[in-house]
């Protein structure tokens, strides 16, 4: 396993990136903007 | 790629990087590991110093050395230099040492944001300094105040410090969020070929699920504090009642962090005893697919029991039974985990040299401290215990052995491989028994003081709890002062001792005891071969 090995840096760049982008997932559905969401749609099934 | 960047003068392979340059722009992994080590340490100097003032207050009943301000100051900063600032490097720490050297990987998979993520600590520790000393200074502001749980409304309502305190945990939270990309990605990429998941020594393991924990919590933590910002000086009112708000929601959000972190902080010192028990038992591991198990078991469930912490804020009888019965189950995975070091032992060829004396110790003590936590568990009579020193002995009883003894035994186990020398066995044992004894004199009788009524984070009680005061803080200087002999015994290590070999215990087994003591400054550039007995 050469670290150099353009292919591997590759792959491992891509998985730092998708749980890069996971991690901002869960930081910005950590704000609350959701709870208006179901209220809405709470009321809309009414 | 670019010729112009510094990093690049410091040639991958030729020559190996001398003086200050080594240290700042290093991609080594050892390097970085010795690095978070050596900061964890001197955090650990910090937040011990805070907790001996506080116990120093607490021996006698009234206000002797303290103002109440400066107090609470100290039992939110030892809380935090603790946490973020302690053990969570260390044991990133030992993760940078051991894990290319265990799964036969020439490196991290990111060498420079490994680079980064050590370098943003050091920042992150200065503001964290920062937002207790702000105060100090004129124009200051109030002093934190909050605990390290900074529950609003009080926490909107502190001085600048809290600004300061927030983006100490902004800075630390996107260092540990990279830190472990790194090794998520470095444990599912880099294994030698032949190293299948499931032969993957315990320790890798335990920091993947930590790793993963880690992405998914700390996160949240970081909106909920830039949530309380935006409360404190944009005008918005997530958390403030009168506008709409509601101060609860940052108790979940903390929470949702605060539970998983008890994990995060756990697991990796549950990796090293998977190491140093089977090493001194001479035996393998006992059960090394149900450990794997029961710790995606208890990572998974302990994302959904947070609210053990809020019992108290009135929630609804289905939702307080949720997360109690939810509680009480995680003891089973935990207490599998237990078993199967129990079962390692079992007619093992024992020995105990002070890695094994730790690993003992933390056996019968962290289980103490689990059997609390599932009293703790038990609505009704959290109702009692909630905010008490019950609460304190508790979590001192799980995180101390948990975690702390933990990361000691593997710093003891591991040392001999990172310096090439063998520590003192002598000086060792005798740390040892003084740190355990210290440690159980500290925190045993605040079981009585919390079950007798004594608040937790209080600077000062009734004349009721003295005795078990006393006890407790004369085991306090005893056990914050021993650490001063760790730090002995690590830098005359350092500096020499009898040459250790390079499977530094005869019943080690592993990759890293493949490499000489100290490994040379790149270790696997060629993976090596997985042969049977080398997993696990
Ligand atoms: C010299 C060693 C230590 C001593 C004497 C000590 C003592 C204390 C004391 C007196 C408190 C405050 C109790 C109160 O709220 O009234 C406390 C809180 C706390 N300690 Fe320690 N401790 C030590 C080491 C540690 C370590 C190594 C950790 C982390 C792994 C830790 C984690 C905590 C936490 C999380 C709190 C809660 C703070 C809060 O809720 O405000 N302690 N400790
Ligand atoms: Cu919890």
């Amino acid at each position: 396993m050469n670290p150099h090995d353009p292919q591997l840096r590759r792959k491992n760049i891509r998985l730092a990136l998708i749980l890069s982008g996971f991690a901002l997932l869960v930081l910005i559905t950590s704000f609350p903007f959701w709870q208006n969401i179901f209220q809405i749609l709470g009321e809309a099934a009414k | 790629m670019s010729h112009t960047s510094t990093l690049h003068d410091v040639p991958h392979h030729h020559a190996n990087p001398t003086g200050w340059r080594r240290w700042l722009f290093s991609t080594n992994h050892k390097d970085i590991g010795t690095l978070y080590l050596l900061f964890a340490l001197a955090m650990l100097f910090m937040g011990g110093a805070s907790a001996m003032l506080i116990r120093a207050e607490l021996f006698q009943p009234g206000i002797q050395l303290l103002d109440p301000d400066l107090y609470n100051n100290l039992v939110t900063n030892h809380a935090l230099l603790m946490i973020f600032g302690s053990v969570m490097p260390a044991a990133a720490g030992l993760a940078n040492w051991m894990i290319p050297l265990m799964i036969g990987a020439p490196d991290m998979a990111l060498p420079r944001m490994n680079n980064l993520s050590f370098w943003i600590l050091p920042a992150a520790g200065t503001m964290l300094i920062l937002s207790f000393v702000v105060p100090f200074f004129p124009g200051g502001g109030s002093q934190i105040n909050t605990g390290w749980t900074l529950y609003p409304p009080l926490s909107i309502q502190v001085g600048m410090s809290m600004d300061f305190l927030i983006f100490a945990i902004h800075l630390l939270g996107i260092s540990s969020v990279l830190a472990s990309i790194n090794i998520i990605v470095t444990l599912l990429n880099m294994r030698a070929p032949g190293m299948t998941l499931m032969k993957m020594p315990i320790f890798c393991w335990t920091w993947l699920v930590t790793a993963f924990l880690l992405i998914l919590v700390v996160p949240v933590l970081a909106g909920g504090v830039t949530m309380l910002l935006f409360d404190r000086h944009f005008g918005t009112s997530f958390f403030d009642a009168a506008g709409g708000g509601d101060p609860v929601l940052f108790q979940h959000l903390f929470w949702f962090f605060g539970h998983p972190e008890v994990y995060v902080l756990l697991l990796p010192s549950i990796g090293v005893l998977s190491h140093v028990i089977p090493t001194f038992a001479r035996k393998p591991l006992f059960g090394y697919k149900s450990m794997v198990g029961a710790m995606i078991a208890v990572g998974t469930i302990g994302m959904v029991v947070w609210a053990h912490h809020q019992y108290t804020i009135g929630m609804s009888l289905g939702a307080v039974s949720y997360f109690m019965i939810g509680t009480i189950i995680i003891s089973i995975p935990v207490g599998l985990m237990i078993f199967n070091f129990i079962a390692t032992m079992w007619r093992g060829a024992m020995s105990f040299e002070t890695p094994m004396l730790f690993a003992v110790a933390i056996i019968l003590m962290f289980t103490f401290g689990g059997l609390s936590g599932v009293m703790l568990a038990v609505v009704p009579a959290d109702m009692q215990y909630h905010d008490s020193m019950f609460v304190v002995a508790h979590f001192h009883y799980v995180l101390m052995p948990g975690a702390v003894f933990g990361l000691f035994a593997g710093v003891f186990y591991w040392l001999p491989k990172w310096t090439g020398h063998m520590y003192d066995e002598r000086l060792g044992k005798i740390f040892f028994w003084i740190n355990v004894t210290g440690f159980n004199l500290t925190f045993f009788p605040q079981h009585f003081l919390g079950l007798a009524g004594m608040p937790r984070r209080i600077i000062d009680y009734n004349v009721m709890f003295t005795e078990f005061n006393v006890i407790s803080s004369i085991g306090a200087m005893i056990f914050g002062f021993s650490h001063l002999l760790l730090l002995y015994i690590v830098i005359k290590t350092i500096r020499g001792g009898e040459p250790a070999p390079s499977r530094v215990w005869e019943g080690a087994r592993g990759l890293e005891w493949e490499v000489a003591s100290p490994p040379p400054f790149h270790t696997w550039e060629t993976p090596p071969p997985i042969r049977q007995e080398q997993s696990a």
